[in-house]
């Protein structure tokens, strides 16, 4: 990984960090708010792969995790286990229009699946099944819809940093 | 198929990693040995909040604004029917006694707003706001917020400080389910638990079900070490009788929308006027709100063991219209 690499990684996470907490999050939409963060990480998945995509993942979920009220590290586990499944939707020889969708509808999917899953082991009595439900349908097609903004611009910046294809991470 | 092998590996490392970190971290989250690092990332990342929060705030207001541009002549309308219906209320109330403890619990507040909470700017939610109710406001412990501070907007209440940074802290609303405080409700001396319940509106649990608890009552915080006292939480919507015959539970729905939060205050001085005292039992007669107000308190026997809590020390009741609190 170059220091470029590395930088670009490190500037969108605070980036993206920072929009969350300061605007996307306090949105007042019907529902859940969106996870932009977790759009970034799936965005690094899918453009670099799974590798890529968990190693985001984890160093961005575990910034996040200082700024919320639950335990580190179980934001990390989530977007970890996120990033993974986007990742594999880039190994797909056809790319068709549809590919980035899924890959965060399914990414974020496994996030919350990964984040209710650890949170009902730990007993977190704020998963009830009433908010759980409410994300499914209200944060993760937001997530969706954030796609054709976040996926293409960091395609675009991964590309032009990495001017040789083959070279990933 | 080495390459996948590698990664499936890394995962795995990754998951569990981040699982040890969880439960290091479980159930300590103050003390345990993560709390530096939480600490580290609150204090690096406060006052970068505080600069865009503050610049963002106005853009996220505008953007925020725009959904509800339909609903404001809806809600115009709504808050004239209630206006009106509320005015039926009013008028539909009998017993002066009632009113009169009405008018005293929020004069007791001023007691509150006399001491003027220091005000505060909401910058930033929490980094999971789909299962957390959490706020971050630009003020911190140079300004004399410490954590368990009673947050208010207007006169409501908002919630609780949590962690607190030099020039940033955490707030705790009133929706997350983490959330609890002692509340009283107006007229009668009973002591409950409301709790927050996410997206939903607060629930209050009373330890009695010989108290009648009706719709439309005021929730206000009974006071403790953290919460100042007679602060209004919310409005009792229904009552719901539970099974057990010990308890009975009401929906409060609170009177601030804790996801439109802009300027809240912090009440970093509990009111001197109003200590916080242990709950003495009371001889019902004694209540002023028993008697005019009858069928709100039945008659006859009341264990003595019932908490009561004793009378929120009134303030002298003079008639200066400058103190009127103003939601």
């Amino acid at each position: 990984m170059s220091p470029q690499r590395f930088l670009l990684g490190a500037a969108s996470v605070v980036t993206f960090l920072l929009l969350q907490v300061t605007v996307v999050g306090r949105l007042p939409l019907p529902g859940a708010a969106p996870d932009l963060l977790l759009v970034l990480v799936l965005a690094f998945g899918l453009a670099e792969g799974s590798m890529a995509g968990m190693v985001t993942g984890f160093a961005a979920g575990m910034l996040a995790d200082g700024l919320s009220a639950h335990e580190m590290g179980r934001l990390a586990f989530a977007y970890a286990l996120g990033g993974y499944v986007a990742g594999t939707f880039s190994d797909d020889a056809d790319r068709s229009t549809l590919q980035p969708f899924a890959a965060v509808g399914f990414g974020a999917l496994a996030a919350l699946g990964a984040f209710v899953g650890e949170g009902i082991l730990l007993g977190d009595h704020r998963l009830t099944v009433h908010a759980v439900l409410r994300t499914a349908i209200s944060s993760v097609p937001y997530d969706v819809v954030l796609t054709p903004f976040v996926v293409p611009l960091i395609a675009g910046l991964v590309r032009r940093l990495d001017a040789d294809p083959l070279r990933r991470l | 198929m080495r390459d996948n092998r590698r990664l499936r590996l890394t995962l795995v490392l990754l998951l569990l990693t981040a699982f040890t970190l969880t439960a290091l971290d479980y159930n300590s989250a103050r003390t345990g040995p993560l709390a530096a690092l939480r600490r580290g990332i609150d204090t690096i990342f406060g006052p970068v909040t505080n600069a865009v929060g503050s610049g963002a705030s106005a853009v996220g207001n505008a953007l925020g604004g725009l959904p509800r541009l339909g609903s404001y002549q809806s809600e115009n309308k709504k808050l004239k029917q209630e206006n009106d219906r509320l005015r039926g209320v009013l008028a539909a109330q009998s017993g002066a006694q009632c009113q009169l403890d009405q008018f005293l619990a929020l004069q007791h507040f001023t007691d509150v707003t006399k001491i003027s909470p220091v005000s505060a700017k909401v910058v930033a939610v929490g980094a999971s706001p789909q299962f957390e109710w959490t706020a971050t406001l630009n003020v911190g412990s140079l300004d004399g917020i410490k954590p368990d501070m009673t947050v208010v907007q207007g006169v409501w209440l908002v919630g609780r400080t949590t962690q607190v940074q030099k020039r940033s802290s955490q707030v705790l609303l009133l929706a997350d389910p983490d959330f609890t405080v002692g509340g009283t409700l107006v007229g009668q001396n009973t002591v409950g638990l409301a709790s927050g319940r996410g997206s939903k509106p607060m629930t209050f649990s009373l330890p009695s079900t010989k108290l009648p608890v009706k719709k439309g009552t005021v929730l206000l915080t009974t006071g403790s070490d953290t919460y100042a006292p007679g602060v209004p939480i919310g409005t009792v919507t229904s009552v719901t009788p539970d099974t057990n015959a010990i308890s009975r539970t009401a929906t409060v729905v609170p009177f601030v929308d804790v996801t439109a939060l802009d300027v809240v205050g912090v009440i970093t001085q509990p009111p001197r006027t109003a200590p916080v005292q242990p709950l003495v039992p009371r001889a019902p007669g004694a209540s002023p709100t028993s008697t005019p107000c009858a069928p709100a308190i039945p008659h006859g026997p009341v264990p003595t063991q019932t908490p009561y809590v004793s009378p929120a020390p009134k303030p002298v009741v003079t008639a200066s219209p400058t103190t009127t609190p103003t939601p």
